[in-house]
């Protein structure tokens, strides 16, 4: 049994797994509405916060698990990035618990949780043994890189140079009103639109990099709303449905959910030309985007490479990918972290 | 108050440099202005004031607070786009703005304190699109913003 926590940010998380890596628990605070005290969107950032949720979390994990903390026979946390109180608390938690039951510890990096979670298995399932060399996708409100896994080993093989996809997503649906979180509905009233109708350009560095930049499309589609809106067309915000939509905005909204998907199948495209690779992992928040889920499977298909699409429950920050890393490096036999290992709000990869 | 005007991102860029040198070691940088308007454009350009690459700067939206402690001095990044004011004090932010390094603080207008001895900007669009208005801003106007 694998005990997972995760603090890095917003939510408090914990879950258990079995050792063939079935989640047998998965719990991210904000299911459980442990507290919302100004009502809204509360980032739970506070390690005070953090602290009042996990009895709760924890208890509730153990609970849907039918296991006890004695049973528990590995622990692991993450160490970062993140904010540095909200990672002290998941990672000394951590830690006193392992101690405590005298079993191994692990400090995971946030990305190496998020990079190996397409690999967890559906509910109920074992998770799958991920392949020797593969390439990940993370996409979420606060990161969009590419990563090539060899061997254990992992690179960073493009990055975001300003904006995270995700983040532009909440900061166009927030600027058309629409409840948080912006991004799943931006994606729902963008299939009502024609992308071909309002075009967006997918944005290039002259330089020939393969990173990413979404802030050049964020200001782009800004300015195209501010326009519209000169002409009378609004956005009656809100949770709308797509029929009460002002259709020239759902091919604006249509339109740039393709130049954001589109950037990251160039980006693709041109990081298997220059390096080959069989294998794609997705993950991250953004990997339930309706088109990038649609497109990476056609594009995947097209050029023969097996791809693996985290699940909608492990896509977003939760604690399974964390146990779920850990796991995987227990059963390789590399050596658990010593109890010193240290929260860090920076980390590379 | 003195005021710019820059045309394109890297003029942006080139301003956040210029400002960089005029801040103190553990000075701090407030910017206000709309969404996509090129707050952490700017913020790219004082990093790169301080020694650090700046395409290694990336929108502290989500994270809320990015540190590059290879700068000398070291920066601070601190974004409150999704916070309140009143959750700011959660965030610690506080401490942060007294703690060491430059501090750059974007949608700083959430800020419910004043902050007296930071240097204030704000970023706005001008008619032509590539162009934008960099304004200091008084001493006072954040707290008077608040009222």
């Amino acid at each position: 049994m694998v005990l997972g926590i995760e603090t890095s940010c917003d939510d408090t998380a914990c879950a258990v797994l079995d050792g063939t890596g079935n989640v047998l628990a998965s719990v991210v605070s904000s299911q459980l509405k442990v507290h919302r005290p100004y009502g809204g969107v509360v980032p739970e950032i506070a390690s005070r916060e953090h602290l009042r949720n996990w009895l709760p979390v924890e208890g509730e994990a153990l609970r849907v698990a039918g296991v006890e903390l004695r049973d528990i026979e590995l622990v692991a946390a993450t160490r970062g990035p993140g904010l540095i109180g909200a990672l002290l608390v998941g990672l000394s938690l951590g830690k006193s618990i392992a101690y405590g039951l005298g079993v191994p510890f692990y400090a995971v990096h946030h990305l190496e949780g998020h990079l190996y979670s397409p690999y967890l298995g559906a509910a109920g399932e074992p998770a799958t043994i991920p392949p020797e060399s593969f390439v990940g996708l993370v996409v979420s409100g606060g990161h969009t890189s590419v990563y090539r896994v060899e061997g254990g080993r992992i690179s960073t093989a493009a990055e975001t140079r300003d904006d995270a996809m995700g983040e532009v997503f909440d900061k166009v649906g927030k600027r058309l009103g629409l409840p948080y979180p912006q991004g799943p509905v931006v994606d729902r009233l963008a299939e009502a639109g024609d992308a071909d109708a309002h075009p967006f350009s997918v944005a290039k560095f002259s330089d020939g990099s393969v990173d990413f930049s979404y802030s050049g499309l964020k200001s782009q589609a800004l300015l195209a709303i501010e326009a519209l809106e000169r002409r009378g067309v609004h956005s009656p915000g809100g949770n709308v449905d797509a029929g009460d939509f002002p259709p020239e905005l759902a091919d604006l909204l249509a339109g740039f959910r393709a130049a954001a998907v589109g950037q990251i199948l160039d980006r693709l495209e041109r990081l298997l030309e220059s390096g080959p690779f069989e294998h794609l992992a997705v993950s991250g928040g953004v990997a339930a985007n309706r088109l990038l889920r649609r497109r990476l499977a056609e594009w995947s298909a097209e050029r023969g490479l097996d791809l693996a699409l985290s699940s909608l429950v492990y896509s977003g920050d939760n604690a399974a990918m964390i146990a779920h890393a850990a796991l995987r490096r227990h059963r390789l036999g590399l050596e658990d972290d010593p109890l010193e290992a240290e929260a860090a709000s920076r980390l590379a990869i | 108050m003195r005021r710019w005007s820059t045309r394109g991102a890297e003029e942006t860029r080139a301003l956040g440099e210029e400002l960089a040198r005029e801040l103190t070691p553990d000075g701090i940088l407030l910017l206000s202005g709309d969404l996509g308007v090129g707050k952490t454009v700017l913020v790219q350009g004082v990093a790169r004031g301080l020694g650090i690459d700046p395409r290694a700067v990336q929108s502290p939206s989500y994270t809320l607070i990015a540190r590059y402690e290879s700068g000398s001095p070291p920066l601070v990044h601190i974004d409150l786009y999704r916070l309140e004011p009143e959750e700011t004090y959660a965030l610690g932010l506080e401490e942060e703005l007294a703690g060491p390094g430059v501090k750059v603080v974007e949608w700083a207008e959430r800020i419910p304190m004043p902050v007296p001895s930071a240097l204030h900007l704000s970023i706005r669009r001008t008619d032509r699109s590539d162009e934008r208005e960099i304004l200091e801003a008084g001493p006072s106007s954040i707290s008077d913003e608040e009222d």
